[in-house]
C-alpha cells in the first residue's frame, strides 16, 4: 500500500539538517549516511551522498530524475560483477 | 564491472563474449555476452579465442533472455560446438570506435593507479560502474580496503590514458550521524 500524501514524503531529520547545512555551504562534501529509507526530495538535487549498502558507502550525485525514490535504490545491496567489454564511462 | 584474474584485460584485447554451449544439431551456440548491447559481441568483426589460435566470424541468429544464440563460422555441427564450449571470444581493442574527450572504456580504466591530487600514490581501480546515479570507481587502497569515488570532473580531474595515472581529489566526508537522529526522534516524541 502507498503511503498517505496527507504525510509528505519520509526523511530521517538528521539527514535533512546535514543536506541544508551543506547546501548552504556550498562545499562540494559528500554526506555519509546509512538512512536507505530517506527520500530524495528537490532541495537535495546537486549534493552528493554516501549511501551505505551494509559493505561501504556509494557516492551518488542526485539529479532530478532521481527526485521521490529512497535513496537506497541507488546502492544495490547485491553487487553483479559484470564485464567491461566496450562499456563507457562520461566523466560529467 | 571487475576485473577478474582470468579474464584479465590486457592493452590488446578485449573479452566480448564466452561460448555457453550448443543449441541445437546444426551447430549454432549460446552465448554470453559482454557487451554493452549484448548484439554488438559480432560488431568488431572476426573475435579470437584467449590465445588467438582460433578465429570465428559471428552470425547473431537471435537474442533470448539467457543470451545469444549464433553461429561461428567454421562450427558446423553439434560436436564442433561442444568442443567450442567455455571459449572466450576475444576482439582487438584497435577495434572497438574512438571514444570523445571526456568518455573512456571501462576496461581502460580497470587497472589503472590513482594518484591523490597531491601527489600521493592510492591506490588502482579496481571497479567502475553505474548504479543508476552516476558512474563510480572503486579504488583498492594500498594500505588495505576500497574507497569509492564519483566520475566528475570535481574528483577526477584527471584521467591520462598515455601516461596510465587518475588523479583524484577526495571531497570531504560529513556524516549524518545515526546517533543523533534517535535522540533528536525521542525529543520529538
Amino acid at each position: 500500500m502507498a503511503r498517505s500524501v496527507w504525510k509528505g514524503p519520509f526523511v530521517d531529520s538528521y539527514l535533512l539538517k546535514k543536506a541544508e547545512a551543506s547546501r548552504v555551504s556550498g562545499r562540494n562534501d559528500v554526506i555519509k549516511t546509512w538512512s536507505r529509507r530517506s527520500t530524495v526530495l528537490p532541495q537535495f538535487v546537486g549534493l552528493t551522498f554516501g549511501v551505505y549498502n551494509g559493505r561501504k558507502f556509494i557516492p551518488i550525485l542526485v539529479t532530478e530524475n532521481m527526485v521521490g525514490h529512497k535513496l537506497g535504490e541507488f546502492s544495490p545491496t547485491r553487487t553483479f560483477l559484470g564485464h567491461a567489454a566496450d562499456k563507457k564511462v562520461v566523466r560529467e | 564491472m571487475k576485473k577478474s584474474s582470468d579474464k584479465s584485460l590486457n592493452a590488446d584485447q578485449v573479452c566480448v563474449g564466452v561460448v555457453t554451449g550448443p543449441h541445437g544439431l546444426q551447430g549454432a551456440v549460446k552465448i554470453k555476452s559482454f557487451t554493452a548491447d549484448p548484439k554488438d559481441v559480432a560488431a568488431y568483426g572476426p573475435v579470437t579465442n584467449k590465445s588467438g589460435e582460433q578465429r570465428f566470424d559471428i552470425h547473431v541468429i537471435r537474442a533470448n533472455k539467457k543470451g545469444l544464440v549464433a553461429e561461428l563460422s567454421g562450427v558446423n555441427d553439434r560436436n564442433a560446438a561442444e568442443a567450442v564450449q567455455g571459449t572466450e571470444l576475444y576482439v582487438s581493442r584497435d577495434k572497438l570506435p574512438e571514444l570523445d574527450e571526456d568518455e573512456f572504456y571501462y576496461s581502460d580504466l580497470i587497472g589503472l593507479p590513482v594518484e591523490h591530487i597531491n601527489g600521493e600514490e592510492i591506490g588502482v581501480v579496481s571497479l567502475v560502474d553505474n548504479y543508476g546515479a552516476g558512474e563510480v570507481m572503486e579504488v583498492e587502497l594500498k594500505d588495505g580496503g576500497t574507497e569509492m569515488y564519483l566520475m566528475s570532473r570535481d574528483v577526477v580531474p584527471e584521467i591520462d590514458l598515455e601516461n596510465r595515472r587518475i588523479v583524484v581529489n577526495p571531497p570531504t566526508e560529513v556524516y549524518a550521524d545515526k546517533g543523533h537522529a534517535d535522540e533528536e526522534t525521542e525529543e520529538e516524541e
